[in-house]
């Protein structure tokens, strides 16, 4: 009986303080029963380093917090985005919707190209408020280009100098023996896109193209597909049998290919309606080489919305409202 | 003798245990002390975006704990048990561009926390385009319809021009909220009329929602201006409007410039907007002089001098080239 008892009592000392020992070997640190009082410290310390040379694996606790846009992946390629702006009433307007819209694509890079002797205040405070990573350049289209005076008959689409030197910074800021995994995409300011529009370009090889509603006088234009999955043709009115029968927002082009055609730019001059497109796209592919994106085009993903000028009769001769307050 | 050696024994196996319950108590407690003080001061703004491993050595003495911080994205925002919500009603009628507004709308509401919208078609019944678009955003919503009466003696489709458009939508949504929550319901929430080819900031819905009755804001490109706005005085009170066209109506305001807090619209339940016999640009004071007045309303936007939302209308899109009988394939939805 006695034995038993003593066993027991044994047992019962040896085994906590066993197990106090283990853990006072993990957190060699003095008195845990002052851990409450510590702990209602306001003001955190610097952390001091060494301690986690003398402590074992200290515990981890995992906090998510929201993030607007979406956190940067080293693993996703980079869609590369370039938007001509001007100056007019609604183009805060105009910038603020598109930057929600792209506030929840990841990995995207804003080229933002003003067309302006300078970069202007309402555009660079847009962006830095946005949180968008973003690139904010600007370049002044001649008013003789903007009046159509050149001596060619023709008139320069709008957006084209700014275009341009969109892929003159990307040209300038990445080299082609490293070129970045990614895509370019030409967006205009008032046109409405989807958030699956960016999956579906993000993994271009080459240049990839898909439908664009209200552009050519139709619900939408669409490139032909073949059974094969190849691009034959464009089912367009308007002069279907242009080389690239396709609106601005209905493709996209890989970054290694752009930097591997350095002399591939969007014709300033003498450029017919529609043509602009192919002015660029000639140069850096053919048309078997196109990838045809959102279910071989046979959805809308990308509008060719326009916005209404605003009726401002009311401000009369000396203006009405407050100049200062922005618009 | 043998009670000395019996006591020491107890305490020899007492103290340590005691001990070890402590401690074991103190390091469940420890990780959520840690997580809210991390949650206090991150701001969106300061994101550099990913995994950002914050260390805290809560005390030279303590078990040390190490706080990850991940900064994740969802599309909408989790849900808050602390953040009013904001009812967003948005009237909406089939057009070529309708899918187009209502995506880009979507896309603005996506960041909104705690935002449920209630969509409500002029048609006789909820369309396959809606309820898909809807179901596919992910947004909190409602998917409501009534169709306003057409005028048989007007050519095609035209709805009756005596009744002003949206106006039996946005009652059938006031309904709606009215059959739904409980007047005494205690759930905080602000009711904003949003059409769906305006524009909107962010930064609009988080200047709402602390509206305690009815709070108001400069709205831009209305009334023949660059925008039109309440008149604020120094005492932060509105007393009259900045506008051209009819300044002296009671709410000289736009649709899209101000927002009722719920309890209100719970509370004045007969409160709607007037169907017919409307004067052109008296609609919303046809609702709010049910609801308050000029005195009681709240100036947001900095005392109304920030335009925080845009009344954009969007060009009919030229639509020739489909011709008599259609050239695209009309199972193709745009």
């Amino acid at each position: 009986m006695l034995r038993r008892r003593n066993l027991l009592t044994t047992l019962l000392i040896a085994l906590p303080w066993a197990l106090l020992l283990t853990l006072w070997h993990q957190y060699p640190t003095t008195p845990l029963l002052n851990g409450t009082s510590a702990l209602r410290d306001e003001g955190l310390p610097s952390c001091v380093r060494q301690q986690q040379s003398i402590r074992a694996t200290p515990k981890v606790i995992q906090n998510y917090v929201y993030s607007r846009p979406p956190p940067w992946s080293d693993s996703l390629p980079t869609i590369f985005v370039i938007t001509p702006t001007y100056t007019r009433p609604v183009q805060k307007a105009e910038l603020t919707r598109l930057a929600n819209t792209f506030l929840h694509v990841q990995n995207l890079h804003w080229v933002v190209v003003e067309d302006s002797p300078r970069r202007t205040n309402l555009v660079s405070n847009l962006l830095e408020k946005a949180g968008l990573n973003f690139t904010h350049l600007n370049v002044e289209t001649p008013k003789s280009l903007k009046l159509g005076l050149s001596w060619i008959p023709s008139h320069t689409p709008r957006g084209t100098l700014q275009r341009n030197l969109g892929l003159h910074w990307l040209r300038d800021s990445f080299s082609n023996t490293a070129p970045p995994e990614g895509v370019v995409y030409f967006a205009d300011d008032d046109n409405t896109y989807s958030l699956e529009l960016f999956e579906e370009m993000r993994y271009t090889r080459r240049v990839s193209v898909w439908p664009v509603a209200f552009v050519g006088g139709l619900r939408y234009e669409s490139p032909k597909v073949s059974p094969a999955g190849k691009v034959v043709g464009w089912k367009t009115v308007f002069d279907p049998n242009r080389p690239f029968a396709i609106d601005m927002a209905g493709f996209a082009i890989s970054i290694k290919l752009i930097l591997e055609k350095p002399q591939a730019s969007f014709k300033l001059e003498g450029v017919k309606g529609g043509y602009q497109e192919t002015s660029l796209l000639k140069d850096l592919v053919t048309m078997d080489g196109l990838e045809p994106k959102a279910a071989n085009c046979t959805k809308v993903l990308v509008w060719h919305t326009r916005t209404e000028r605003p009726t401002l009769v009311n401000e009369g001769k000396r203006g009405f409202t407050d100049p200062r307050v922005e618009v | 003798m043998p009670k000395r050696r019996d006591i020491l024994a107890i305490v020899l196996i007492v103290l340590p245990w005691t001990l070890l319950i402590t401690v074991w108590h103190q390091s469940t407690i420890a990780p959520l002390l840690a997580v809210h003080k991390d949650d206090g001061g991150d701001s969106r703004r300061d994101l550099a975006a990913g995994l950002d491993s914050k260390e805290y050595c809560l005390s030279d003495r303590d078990i040390v704990e190490v706080v990850r911080t991940e900064y994740v994205y969802t599309r909408p925002p989790p849900w808050s048990d602390t953040l009013p919500t904001i009812h967003v009603i948005t009237p909406t009628y089939s057009r070529p561009v309708q899918k187009a507004e209502l995506t880009r709308l979507a896309n603005t509401l996506l960041h909104v926390p705690n935002l449920h919208w209630i969509l409500v078609e002029d048609s006789q019944r909820r369309t396959p385009l809606i309820t898909r678009l809807l179901r596919d955003t992910g947004l909190n919503y409602t998917h409501l319809n009534v169709e306003t009466p057409r005028n048989y003696k007007l050519r095609g489709d035209m709805r009756d021009p005596r009744i002003p458009r949206g106006t039996m939508q946005r009652n059938l949504a006031l309904r709606w909220l009215r059959e739904t929550f409980n007047r005494n319901n205690s759930q905080p929430g602000i009711v904003y009329f949003a059409d769906d080819d305006n524009t909107y900031s962010l930064e609009l819905f988080e200047e709402m929602r602390s509206t305690r009755k009815v709070s108001v804001w400069p709205v831009a490109f209305v009334g023949g201006l660059r925008y039109e706005s309440p008149k604020v005085n120094a005492a932060g009170k509105v007393y009259g409007w900045k506008t051209v066209f009819d300044p002296h109506r009671p709410f000289a305001i736009d649709m899209a410039g101000f927002a009722v807090n719920l309890r209100l619209i719970l509370q004045r339940s007969q409160a709607y907007f007037k169907l017919r016999g409307v004067k052109g640009g008296y609609q919303e004071s046809s609702l709010l002089r049910e609801l308050v007045t000029l005195n009681d309303l709240e100036p947001k936007a900095a005392n109304c001098t920030k335009i925080l939302v845009w009344h954009t209308r969007t060009e009919k899109p030229v639509l020739v080239n489909e011709g008599k009988k259609g050239f695209t394939d009309p199972n193709v939805e745009i």
